[in-house]
């Protein structure tokens, strides 16, 4: 049973081998001339302001919790949709009933997340 | 697939539609009217608990990852009735105008979801199934432990319960991940067949073991419960000593049976230690606990020590004495929570001590108490007796002697700390004993369920032939 596995190895070994070999290739043949602009932190052509340990507010966190839960919601529609036109005129109905549930379940959810005041930033 | 195989699945729909309501309730009834939600909560529950009275076609769904049986059945409506009784147990907490928890309607919610991933638990065929239940069962008390704001015990309880939540997951995880490896499948009735004499899968059995000794608290994986309990405001500790580690018992026994069925030397082995040890370990620290959330937790251990007592079997008898333990233990445990609820919902108090002369001023709650303590101990006119003595018995079949005997040594040294409390409450004085208090009609119908329950289920046989019946349907 295990013999199965092996495959699976063979990939692990050569997705290492292929990050440390390029990232140290490319370390070895590049050229190497640092200056203060290229050692500072990539804040997108920005000039960094402070430190990153700072505290958080917890609305960052709502909204990430929020982005999860409906996107999960499309990456569910998608093969939904795409295999619903194959579909005879019985068949359609029934899938359509039965994803129309799951998405009023989602947006009873959503209609609780705004008047809540989740989304409020003040 | 036709829509009545939906049907099978009728608990877990009906629940999911009731924590509908009850959210789209909550956006109604807001502000000062939050605490209409609590007779709509109960109401709609109460129709969920009959409901689950009627007939209900059992078989597989979807390739064999749902199932129902009779078992499974009778179990869920004994989770409804657990958590019903919860129900009217924290209406009078959530009700209280100046209450640290403002949240009566996502109070309801929560628990509805978190007993929606315990019927999917129940009714699993496979693993990622139970993987799934589990989970959805377990996150989101943690969410109700740490409700208590004002309290720095609720967050540490609720920290500690989702720590030990996920290390407990992680370990279950890998266990399941160990016998995909060396079976191929995840299936239950599949994975059966393939389970033999293996080191690997051994090492399997013994992480999945692991995994769930930590939702049952079986020493040594109890270590979190007690503060877990304490934190927790009272109604939510009945909630995790009850149903949660009730259906974690089935679990437990689903997967002995119908996964490791080949290999019962292994672990009736681990089984016996762990028994001997969760009983001794729960009985010695109860004795010493002064707070009585503390206590009843220690208590809980020691009766899922008990419980372990019937599982070892591994026969019909066993099998079904334990449901019928489960059942009784339900009843006995929510009464005695039920009056440290009230207590602590009208006074705040929660020690021992306090109980003192309880008697003269609460005579039907003390007297409430003192049956579910009897049931607790297995004192015999009540019911809790007879569901020790079929575990006893059974156990005894299978010629576990020496650890019958050590169970019996283990219900006489519980006797002693279940009759403390009976005696503060009957035998001590106190100078200024808790006043006289007026609890609400829903927690009365709450301990008057409770105490039917005692007094009734030991004397009805019929229920116990009745789980003997179905018991091999697991």
């Amino acid at each position: 049973m295990l013999e199965s596995y092996i495959p699976i190895i063979i990939i692990l070994i050569i997705s290492v081998l292929f990050a440390v070999v390029n990232v140290n290739l490319s370390s070895l043949l590049g050229p190497s001339r640092p200056n203060k602009e290229k050692l500072s932190t990539y804040e997108s052509g920005i000039e960094p302001v402070g430190t990153a340990h700072e505290r958080f507010s917890v609305k960052f966190y709502m909204v990430a919790v929020l982005f999860i839960l409906f996107d999960i919601e499309v990456v569910f529609l998608y093969p939904w949709a795409v295999s619903f036109i194959g579909l005879d005129q019985l068949k359609m109905m029934y899938s359509f009933i039965s994803v129309s549930v799951f998405i009023i379940i989602l947006l009873v959810g959503y209609i609780y997340v705004i008047r809540k005041g989740a989304l409020n930033w003040d | 697939m036709s829509a009545e195989l939906f049907l099978m699945m009728r608990f877990e729909i009906l629940l999911i539609a009731t924590a509908l309501i009850l959210l789209i309730c909550s956006l109604i009834f807001r502000g000062d009217r939050r605490a209409k939600i609590i007779p709509i909560a109960i109401t709609l529950f109460f129709i969920n608990v009959i409901v689950g009275f009627l007939p209900i076609e059992t078989g597989e769904m979807f390739g064999g990852m749902f199932r129902t049986s009779a078992l499974n059945i009778f179990f869920k409506n004994i989770l409804n009735a657990g958590v019903f009784i919860i129900f009217l147990q924290s209406a009078g907490w959530l009700g209280k105008n100046h209450n640290e928890f403002h949240y009566p309607a996502e109070y309801f919610l929560i628990i509805i979801s978190s007993l929606v991933g315990m019927d999917f638990m129940i009714s699993s065929g496979d693993f990622l199934m139970l993987f799934l239940g589990l989970e959805l069962a377990t996150i989101p008390i943690a969410a109700l432990v740490a409700s208590d704001i004002h309290k720095n015990k609720s967050a540490e309880g609720g920290v500690k319960l989702i720590l030990s939540a996920a290390l407990s997951s992680g370990i279950l995880l890998f266990g399941i991940s160990i016998l995909y490896a060396t079976t191929g499948t995840v299936y239950f009735n599949e994975i059966f067949k393939l389970v033999e004499y293996d080191k690997l899968q051994i090492l399997s059995f013994i992480f999945i073991f692991t995994g769930i000794a930590f939702k049952i608290s079986i020493v040594p994986f109890h270590l979190w419960t007690a503060d877990v309990y304490e934190g927790a405001p009272v109604n939510i500790t009945s909630y995790l000593s009850v149903i949660s580690k009730a259906s974690a018992v089935l679990i437990l026994m689903i997967i002995l049976y119908r996964v490791f069925g080949q290999i019962v030397y292994i672990w009736s082995a681990v089984i016996y230690v762990t028994a001997i040890l969760t009983m001794t370990i729960g009985n010695l620290f109860a004795i010493r606990q002064k707070n009585l959330k503390r206590y009843l937790a220690f208590s809980s251990i020691a009766q899922a020590g008990f419980i372990l007592l019937g599982v070892i079997c591994g026969t019909a008898v066993g099998l079904s004495s334990v449901i019928y333990f489960l059942l009784i233990y339900i009843f006995s445990n929510l009464g005695a929570f039920g009056v440290v609820a009230i207590v602590s919902n009208a006074t705040g108090k929660e020690e021992m001590d306090d109980y003192n002369g309880f008697y003269k001023t609460n005579p039907k709650l003390s007297f409430a108490m003192m049956l579910s303590l009897f049931s607790l101990a297995g004192i015999p006119p009540v019911a809790g007796f007879f569901g020790k003595f079929f575990l006893f018995t059974a156990a005894a079949k299978q010629g576990y002697y020496l650890l019958v005997f050590i169970a019996v040594v283990n219900a006489t040294i519980s006797l002693y700390y279940y009759l403390l409390i009976v005696k503060a409450m009957f035998i001590n004085e106190n100078e200024n004993p808790i006043e006289k208090i007026n609890s609400d009609f829903y927690a009365k119908a709450g301990l008057v369920l409770c105490v039917i329950g005692i007094i009734f289920i030991g004397f009805f046989g019929a229920i116990f032939d009745y789980i003997n019946s179905i018991s091999l349907t697991l």
